[in-house]
């Protein structure tokens, strides 16, 4: 509150800058992606959509949303699964070495991807089994899974306990307590996990480079148009999809994250929004 | 530590957690009916013992009765008992009547409008007629522990335990639904079994007491016998107040006992004033504050009397709590007089004359 003088001016400067670099870029995207010129470059020179007319006359690129959607659907709901499962051990179990198990479950989180890939492409090759869409599959729930248990994780443990020990009390199994209780109660966590899973899957490109084989997925696909100088304004098109997609998944996530909290009456912990 | 027509009994009940001893060896038969209390400090084990008898916690060894049946192996959706947790465990995603009726989901020999009848019945038993429809998430404090109340008695259980169930609350509330409790228990004369650490809750809810002390239980009694007779000066310290003076017995061949009470004097006190047994030597007397009376300048007692100077006044309205320094020693007693129209309220520095009755006195072994 020092009035644009000051320490004040100069942080608030500093945000400024920190966010136009961070955004920057992106905001390229739809600013080119309506413009009229095949060529990338100021001045803009009017309006069009006509590149996201263009985007739906290839028919490579609905082969790729179709791999894309299918990756992204399948290994989401995976991650999603062995989260809830992790999440229900973190939060509900004790066992001997937990922090160490718990920490080698979160490692992909932090693990470059590309060490990710090369290692499954190695291990898949290996194997004598092919490539393909199966083993994008694979990898994306590996990296998937770590952001789900997060999540899942401050659902569970939002819930009250006693919760379940009542449902028990009252005459239900733990399996009819966990379908009656505590399911109802983390699913907006697992509405967030599936979100999220699905966004990450989405957008990855080094996993399913190196392993989606010939049906490329999305980002695989986008990435190859890049060769093509003419699609360039297209790939602009898409990307300003792809963004705004990702935005809306994410911001739908984090509401049903937070609401699941507050309905099991827990306070707002972690997260990543 | 036994009960006509015991619905529990527990015989030798240890429960160890790791190297954590938390049961040691509890012995305890609960009547049919009763309203019963576990009474202790925080980490004495009652949650625990509650907890076993609701099957939520296995015994490390002992045996567990309910209903003259031994509950090993039985787990808690199986038990005739029914719990009322210290945070209710209304379920948010249920209405009110949906959370009532949650126990009855699984009684198929009832019909749809048996069961609505029961929801309701047992709505109007907690005072909450017509809220059915309510969100569990729009309910008060006291709302929703009637509503845990609602849904653990709609089964009817042989037992209903009750995890503080009070200590949410705010001292007006607290106060209502302690006499709500109790009418409601002598209402459906269901078992109630109540664990709580406020001993003012205990001794006005309760038909008989359990106080424990790390893992064990210390005594087990009727209120009165409890504040009257407690059978150690830790019991003594922890329902009400209670004064200690050291003293000194001397074993007579009568039943009667002669203790000499420092800055008291000599009494003569009964074997039942001994509740953990005496032997000759020193000892600390027990006195509870409202057994002594400052003497008005002129009055004239039957009582023993001693002397002192008052050293502090507190003043409650109803009451007033006087520190006094006893003649001739540096003990300080504290003495509660009720504040009676034309009776003064005494100042700091005054001095007292304390009336006392050996009738009153409690002895502990030193």
């Amino acid at each position: 509150m020092s009035g644009g003088k000051g320490k004040g001016g100069w942080l608030r400067g500093y945000a400024f800058v920190y966010l136009l670099f961070l955004y920057a870029p992106i905001l390229l995207l739809p600013l080119f992606a309506f413009n009229d010129a095949t060529v990338i470059a100021f001045p803009l020179s009017g309006f069009t959509t006509k590149w996201f007319g263009e985007l739906a006359q290839i028919e490579a690129l609905q082969g790729a949303v179709k791999s894309s959607l299918l990756v992204a659907i399948t290994s989401a709901v995976f991650a999603t699964i062995l989260g809830t499962c992790g999440a229900l051990a973190a939060t509900r179990h004790r066992f001997p070495a937990k922090r160490a198990i718990m920490g080698f479950i979160m490692l992909p989180l932090v693990l470059p991807e590309i060490i990710v890939a090369v290692s499954l492409l190695v291990v898949i090759l290996r194997a004598g089994l092919d490539t393909g869409l199966w083993a994008v599959i694979a990898g994306h729930t590996l990296i998937c899974t770590p952001f789900a248990i997060a999540i899942l994780n401050s659902a569970f443990a939002a819930l009250d306990g006693s919760m379940e020990e009542a449902s028990i009390d009252l005459g239900e199994t733990r399996l009819s307590t966990f379908r009656l209780i505590t399911l109802p109660l983390v699913m907006p966590g697992i509405i967030s996990a599936l979100l999220i899973s699905f966004t990450i899957s989405m957008d990855e490109f080094i996993i399913a480079f190196f392993l989606s084989s010939s049906e490329p997925t999305l980002p695989v696909y986008l990435w190859s148009m890049l060769r093509f100088p003419k699609q360039l304004p297209a790939v602009m098109a898409l990307g300003t999809i792809l963004v705004i997609a990702s935005i809306l998944l994410l911001t739908i996530a984090e509401y049903f994250r937070r609401r699941g909290i507050a309905r099991a009456g827990g306070k707002q912990t972690g997260g990543f929004l | 530590m036994t009960a006509e027509n015991p619905i529990i009994s527990l015989k030798g009940v240890q429960k160890y957690y790791g190297e954590y001893h938390a049961l040691r060896g509890i012995d305890l038969e609960i009547g049919a009916g009763e309203f019963f209390s576990l009474l202790g400090p925080s980490g004495c084990g009652k949650t625990t013992l509650l907890r076993v008898i609701a099957g939520f916690e296995d015994v490390s060894d002992g045996v567990v009765m309910i209903g003259g049946a031994d509950m090993e192996g039985v787990p808690a959706n199986k038990r005739p008992t029914n719990m009322v947790f210290q945070s209710y465990a209304i379920f948010p995603h249920l209405n009110v009547a949906q959370n009532v009726g949650f126990g009855l989901r699984k009684r198929s020999d009832l019909s749809r409008a048996d069961k609505r009848a029961l929801v309701e019945e047992a709505l109007e038993m907690v005072g909450l007629t017509g809220f059915g429809e309510r969100a569990a998430s729009a309910l008060s404090g006291g709302q929703r522990q009637r509503v845990a109340l609602a849904r653990a008695l709609v089964l009817k259980p042989k037992v209903l335990l009750l995890d503080e169930p009070l200590s949410a609350l705010d001292k007006k509330m607290r106060d209502q639904m302690q006499r709500e409790l109790r009418r409601l228990q002598r209402h459906v004369g269901i078992t109630f079994i109540l664990v709580t650490h406020d001993q003012e809750e205990a001794l006005i809810m309760s038909d008989r007491i359990a106080v424990m002390f790390d893992g064990e239980i210390a005594q087990l009694a009727n209120p009165q016998t409890l504040y009257r007779r407690p059978v150690s000066r830790r019991v003594g310290e922890f329902i009400g107040v209670m004064n200690f003076l050291p003293g000194t017995a001397m074993l007579q061949k009568s039943r009667d006992i002669e203790v000499q009470v420092d800055g008291l004097g000599a009494a003569i006190v009964s074997q039942e004033q001994c509740p953990a047994g005496i032997a000759g030597g020193p000892v600390s007397i027990g006195i509870r504050p409202e057994t002594l009376a400052i003497l008005a300048p002129d009055e004239q007692t039957e009582r023993s009397v001693a002397h002192g100077e008052v050293v502090e006044v507190t003043y409650y309205g109803d009451m007033t709590y006087y520190e006094v320094r006893l003649e001739g020693t540096d003990k300080l007693l504290t003495i509660s007089m009720k504040n009676f129209v034309g009776r003064e309220v005494l100042a700091r520095g005054a001095n007292a004359r304390i009336a006392w009755d050996a009738r009153s006195l409690v002895v502990f072994g030193a």
